[in-house]
């Protein structure tokens, strides 16, 4: 079997989050590998433009509504910029799944709190509905977004849908400066707001995703809640190229990001040198 | 053990049966470049004296570059399909321990979970014939890798030269001992009495291998790595380095590869595995500019880490043969040698 040839996927969908960020609702050409695709939370792919190359993200739909996989990427570089320019019934290549997940069958029976900025909700949207489609497993849920603006915010329909549901609770914020006139979330930086809404720690499982500065700064407010390193759940964003832990570039210390993670939790995380 | 003589005459002979048979027949080089196609017989030869070759016999198994599979786009369809797969029979004649030595390393970083059938064809379709070796200079250390210059690590054959020119042949797998089978009338009984002398050197038969000036205790090595991640001594070790990557190409061990789109034209192209280093500044350099190894000691830091520590963590190998290639061929002189002795002494 060649391990580097992606499957083929039509583009059937494509929804503009923000100025630089779409998502793709895509479906397998070949409707037998559509039936046989499984994938957990948390599991990535890599996504090919032919010509232009493949570059690596999450998954960023539910394992529970397999109609669909949904990615969400934001205009960056060479491949980025290529899916950009692409139209509904266009192909691209996907390789994946691959990696670990976040570990759902571990947070059963309780408490959930996901904490994302930017497109760092993407990774995050993935385990949400996964847990909100099992929602009586699981306790509380809390979900505290935060975008540099409000024209930042990606799953814009989303967020409201969970601001609307019942027995969930989502605090939408965004940066001092970043608000609409008619903004009426919250204003003020993700780890002020975990703070403000003081989640619950006991019992309960933190996810959390975003850029490197906002998890630096949640992080010690987490540990001040009470929060146990090994609930607190992130991922890695290692640069990749195979995903399959040979082509060498996504290591820190001994550990394969495209294998060993990319969910790590912060005790984890701890005992790795500090290269990522 | 099964031990066969390969007479010169016979070694000529069997290498124009191999020709003949539509086999890669693949042998260092004279100029000492590489590993070349041999297409006339009368070229073989296999010399225990010569130094390594400047690059290993690596572009066998893991070409530079590689087509992964073809791609053709029309209108809203793309066609995707497989490159000719490699299935040439190849052996390698006169692989020198060092880079014979490489292979079952490499097998297993390009076969955990996920199996490359692009190293495993080759792999699978190539017979490694090893050549005892009688070579040694300043930037040798194989002895201090778990190795030495009479190691069968990875070769199926293993020849030893004798004083007479002839070489004794000693079947190390499977794989070996049905390429004997499969030439047989090349290969005689050897005489068990004239088995005692391992190193085939016509004017000191006796010789051992020569010794190795560059010595350093592995264990001692490991042990420091795994402590001293952040040990001021990588604050200055790539200093001297230009990150041009030769120590990795040279390596018979290094396996970092690129995954690139080349196109033939607007509507199709190849996808290619394309060697890579880990010492060049893009490598791990996110699109948003953010780099994890964002100077040349975190760099030269993952090189020693990865070769020493990490890969054996992992895979329990050495990813270092110490063939000196690396070394041999530094443009800034950094010698990995001398990095490994200076590190066994220092305090844990």
């Amino acid at each position: 079997m060649n391990i580097y040839k992606p499957e083929l996927m039509v583009i059937k969908d494509i929804i503009d989050e923000t100025p630089d960020v779409k998502t793709f609702k895509l479906q397998f050409k070949n409707p037998e590998v559509q039936k046989n695709f499984n994938f957990k939370a948390g599991q990535f792919a890599e996504y090919s433009v032919f010509g232009e190359g493949e570059c690596t993200f999450c998954i960023a739909s539910s394992p529970t509504r397999m109609d669909y996989l949904e990615c969400s990427f934001k205009q960056a570089g060479k491949v980025t910029s290529a899916m950009r320019k692409l139209n509904v019934g266009d192909i691209i290549g996907l390789r994946g799944p691959y990696g670990n997940n976040f570990p759902i069958e571990d947070m059963t029976g309780k408490n959930l709190i996901f904490i994302a900025g930017g497109i760092g909700l993407a990774p995050v949207r993935c385990i949400i509905w996964n847990a909100l489609d099992l929602r009586d497993q699981f306790k509380d849920i809390t979900i505290i977004y935060g975008a540099r603006t409000v024209a930042d915010l990606v799953y814009k329909h989303e967020l409201r849908e969970w601001q609307s549901m019942s027995g969930i609770k989502t605090v939408v914020t965004v940066d001092p400066g970043g608000e609409t006139p008619d903004w009426k979330g919250d204003i003020g930086f993700v780890p002020t707001i975990v703070e403000k809404t003081a989640p619950i720690s006991e019992n309960t499982v933190a996810i959390i995703c975003g850029p490197p500065i906002m998890i630096k700064f949640t992080l010690p407010v987490l540990n001040k809640l009470g929060f146990k390193e090994e609930n607190i759940i992130t991922t890695l964003e290692n640069r990749m190229k195979c995903g399959l832990g040979k082509c060498g570039r996504c290591n820190v210390g001994s550990v394969y990001v495209c294998k060993d993670g990319p969910v790590f939790t912060y005790s984890q995380l701890k005992n790795l040198p500090d290269e990522y | 053990m099964e031990l066969y003589i390969l007479s010169v005459d016979n070694l000529k002979k069997l290498s124009e049966e191999l020709i003949k048979q539509n086999w890669d027949l693949i042998s260092p080089s004279e100029d000492g470049a590489g590993y070349q196609k041999v297409v006339n017989a009368d070229k073989i030869s296999l010399n225990s004296k010569a130094a390594p070759t400047k690059i290993s016999f690596k572009e066998y198994f893991f070409p530079k570059s590689e087509a992964l599979f073809y791609f053709k786009q029309n209108q809203n369809d793309v066609e995707l399909s497989d490159p000719k797969s490699a299935d040439t029979k190849t052996v390698i004649f006169g692989a020198k321990p060092c880079d014979a030595a490489s292979l079952p390393a490499l097998e297993k970083v390009f076969n955990w979970d996920y199996h490359d059938e692009f190293f495993n064809k080759r792999r699978d379709n190539t017979v490694i014939i090893g050549l005892a070796c009688n070579y040694s200079d300043e930037y040798c250390f194989c002895n201090s890798v778990g190795l030495s210059q009479n190691s069968e690590k990875g070769s199926d054959i293993f020849l030893t030269g004798q004083n007479d020119g002839s070489f004794l042949a000693k079947i190390v797998t499977q794989k070996g001992k049905d390429f004997v089978a499969a030439f047989k009338e090349f290969f005689s009984q050897s005489d068990a009495a004239g088995l005692s002398q391992p190193v085939g050197d016509s004017e000191s038969p006796k010789k051992e291998a020569p010794a190795q000036a560059r010595k350093f205790d592995y264990q001692n090595i490991k042990n420091w790595l795994d402590k001293n991640f952040a040990n001021s001594f990588w604050n200055t070790a790539g200093e001297l380095c230009l990150g041009c990557a030769q120590c990795a190409f040279v390596c018979p061990t290094c396996h970092c590869f690129d995954i690139v789109d080349e196109n033939c034209s607007l509507n199709c192209g190849r996808r290619a595995k394309n060697w890579d280093s880990c010492q060049f500044s893009i490598f791990t350099k996110h699109t948003s500019g953010h780099n994890p190894r964002d100077n040349q000691n975190k760099r030269y830091r993952q090189r020693i880490m990865h070769k020493f520590k990490y890969y054996n963590d992992k895979f329990e190998e050495i990813l270092c043969t110490g063939c000196g290639r690396c070394s041999r061929g530094c443009e800034a002189g950094i010698d990995i040698a001398g990095i490994l002795e200076e590190i066994d002494q220092l305090p844990e």
